[in-house]
C-alpha cells in the first residue's frame, strides 16, 4: 500500500465466487446462489481482512492447504445463519409430547433411553425447548431415561449454546411461568438458562455432509432438523436425509422446517400424519 | 429416569467400532454384499470418497435388492459422477425395473456437463422406450441445449408416445423459440388426438407467458 492512500477492500469477481462456492458446496453440502452474492461476498471479505489476505487468490490458497482446518471453521461459522428463538414453530414439539414421544415408549418397556436428536443446534434454542416441553408437558417423562443430543457444524454457536444466555427477543415466545422457572435474569437484562437444563443436552460438531460425522449416531428416536436442509442443494439434500436414515432406530420420526418436504429428498421414509403436525418416520422393518 | 444428564456418563455418542472389513476401497466394496441392509448401506455412502469404484458400486445396483440400500448407491453415484457413472446409468435406462430407469434419470440429472454427449445418440436409439425416458431426462436436465433437444424430437421422431413425452415437458420449459416446432409436430401428426391436444396446450402455455 503507498503512503497517502486508502487501501481498497479486496473484490470477489464472478470466478472467485464460482470457484469459492463450489469449494465450499464440496466441504459442506451448502449451496449458495447467485441470489447470495451480497452475504457471501460480505462474510469472504471479513475474513480477507483477519486474516491479513491481500486477495481471493491468496486466501482462497491459504483456506485450502491450511493444515488444521482452523480458518475453514471461522468461515463456516461465519456462512451459516442461526436465528431461531425458544418454542419457534412449537405445533412440532406438541406433537413430540402429545403422539411421537408416546408412539416410541409403545415399542419399549418402562425404564428404557429415548433419544433424540436436535440438529442444526444453533445457539441452542430448539434442544432446550425439547427439554422444557418434556419436563412440563410430558407425563411419562419419569418412566423413561431421555437423552437430548443437540449438533451444529458451527463451533461458535455451540459454544453460546452451553453458555445458555439469551436476549428478551429469543425467550418472547416462552409463557412467563416457564420463562420464571428454568431462566434467571441478569443485570444486563439477558436471561441465563437453568443449569439442570444445560447439563441435560449433550452438544457436538457434526457435518451433515461428512459421513464421519454422523457415524457416531446410533438409535436415535426422534430427530428435529428444521430449517437446515434448505440450504442444501438437491443431492446434499438427499445425501443429508440418507445418513440420517442410518441413524434412526426403526420406527424413529424426523420432524423437519415447515417449507421442507422429505418426499422432494428421499423415498426412505413414509409420512405420519399426527393430530399437531406431518412428521416422517424410518419404517419398522427397516 | 427423567431427562438424562449428559454428564452423569462419556459413553452416549456410539463410539466407533472395529470394522469386521477395512474401510478402504476393497473392504467397502466387499461390504455391499454384507447379508446386512444397514452395513451395505453405509458402505455405499463411504464409496462416494473412491472414485476408483465407481464401475463396481453401479454394477451393485442390478443386484441390490433393498430400496434404502439401492437410494444410497444412486446416491453416491451421483455424488461421483465421471464417465463410468454416466456410462452405467445410460445402460440402467435399459433395464425392466422401472425403479432402476428412475434412479438413473434422478443420477443422470444431476450430471447435466458429463450426459451432454450421449444425449443426441440416446435421442436416436432405436428403442423407444429409451427414447422416452432420455425425454424425461431433459425434462429434469439443468442444461442450455435442452430446448433445442427437445425440438429435435418433435421435428424427427416417429414415435407418437415419444413426440408426447417431448410435449409434455416443452409445455413446462418451452419458450417462444419452440413455438415452430410445436406447430409442426401438431402438423406431422394431425390425425391424432393426444398430439393435438398436448401441443396446443404447450402452445396455449407457451404464448401466454
Amino acid at each position: 500500500m503507498r503512503a497517502g492512500t486508502l487501501a481498497a477492500p479486496p473484490a470477489i469477481t464472478d470466478t472467485d465466487f464460482q470457484k469459492f462456492a463450489e469449494f465450499f458446496y464440496r466441504k459442506t453440502g451448502i449451496h449458495f446462489d447467485d441470489g447470495k452474492r451480497y452475504f457471501v461476498d460480505k462474510r469472504l471479505i471479513e475474513r480477507m481482512l483477519a486474516t491479513g489476505a491481500d486477495n481471493f487468490r491468496a486466501y482462497f490458497v491459504a483456506l485450502r492447504f491450511e493444515a488444521d482446518g482452523a480458518e475453514m471453521q471461522q468461515l463456516v461459522n461465519c456462512m451459516t445463519v442461526n436465528e431461531t428463538y425458544f418454542f419457534r414453530e412449537a405445533y412440532q414439539f406438541d406433537c413430540l409430547v402429545n403422539s411421537l414421544l408416546d408412539d416410541v415408549a409403545a415399542r419399549k418397556p418402562p425404564g428404557s433411553r429415548i433419544r433424540i436428536w436436535s440438529i442444526p443446534s444453533s445457539t441452542g434454542e430448539e434442544p432446550y425447548s425439547i427439554a422444557i416441553y418434556l419436563l412440563e408437558r410430558w407425563a411419562r417423562i419419569e418412566q423413561y431415561d431421555v437423552e437430548i443430543l443437540s449438533s451444529d457444524i458451527d463451533t461458535t454457536v455451540l459454544k453460546a449454546a452451553e453458555r445458555g444466555v439469551y436476549s428478551q427477543r429469543s425467550i418472547s415466545h416462552l409463557p412467563p411461568a416457564y420463562l420464571r422457572k428454568y431462566f434467571v435474569q441478569q443485570g444486563d437484562g439477558d436471561y441465563r438458562i437453568s443449569r439442570d437444563l444445560v447439563s441435560a443436552v449433550e452438544f457436538s460438531r457434526v457435518n451433515l455432509s461428512e459421513p464421519a460425522d454422523t457415524r457416531r449416531f446410533r438409535d436415535i428416536d426422534i430427530i428435529f432438523c428444521r430449517n437446515l436442509l434448505i440450504y442444501f442443494d438437491d443431492l446434499s439434500r438427499r445425501v443429508a436425509a440418507e445418513a440420517m436414515f442410518d441413524t434412526m432406530s426403526p420406527g424413529g420420526f424426523i420432524c423437519l422446517g415447515h417449507s421442507e418436504s422429505m418426499s422432494r429428498m428421499s423415498s426412505l421414509y413414509t409420512v405420519r400424519r399426527f393430530p399437531d403436525a406431518m412428521v416422517y418416520q424410518k419404517p419398522l422393518e427397516a | 429416569m427423567g431427562l438424562k444428564r449428559h454428564a452423569d456418563s462419556t459413553a452416549t455418542l456410539h463410539p466407533v467400532e472395529p470394522r469386521d472389513y477395512p474401510r478402504d476401497q476393497a473392504g467397502l466394496l466387499a461390504q455391499l454384499a454384507d447379508a446386512d441392509a444397514g452395513v451395505r448401506r453405509w458402505a455405499a455412502r463411504d464409496l462416494a470418497a473412491h472414485p476408483g469404484a465407481a464401475t463396481m458400486l453401479c454394477a451393485r445396483l442390478a443386484q441390490e435388492r433393498d430400496a434404502s440400500v439401492r437410494a444410497v448407491l444412486f446416491s453416491s453415484a451421483a455424488a461421483l459422477g465421471g464417465t463410468a457413472v454416466v456410462q452405467a446409468m445410460v445402460q440402467l435406462l435399459r433395464s425392466e425395473d422401472p425403479a432402476l430407469r428412475n434412479g438413473a434419470i434422478e443420477v443422470l440429472a444431476h450430471l447435466p456437463a458429463a450426459v451432454a454427449p450421449h444425449i443426441d445418440a440416446l435421442l436416436r436409439d432405436g428403442d423407444s422406450d429409451v427414447r422416452i425416458f432420455t425425454v424425461n431426462l431433459l425434462g429434469e436436465l439443468h442444461h442450455p441445449q435442452v430446448p433445442r433437444w427437445l425440438q429435435q424430437v418433435l421435428e424427427r421422431d416417429e414415435a407418437i408416445n415419444v413426440v408426447g413425452a417431448a410435449l409434455d415437458v416443452l409445455a413446462e420449459v418451452g419458450g417462444r423459440e419452440a413455438l415452430p416446432a410445436l406447430h409442426a409436430a401438431r402438423r406431422r401428426f394431425a390425425g391424432d388426438d393426444y398430439i393435438a391436444f398436448t401441443a396446443s396446450l404447450a402452445i396455449d402455455r407457451i404464448e401466454a407467458a
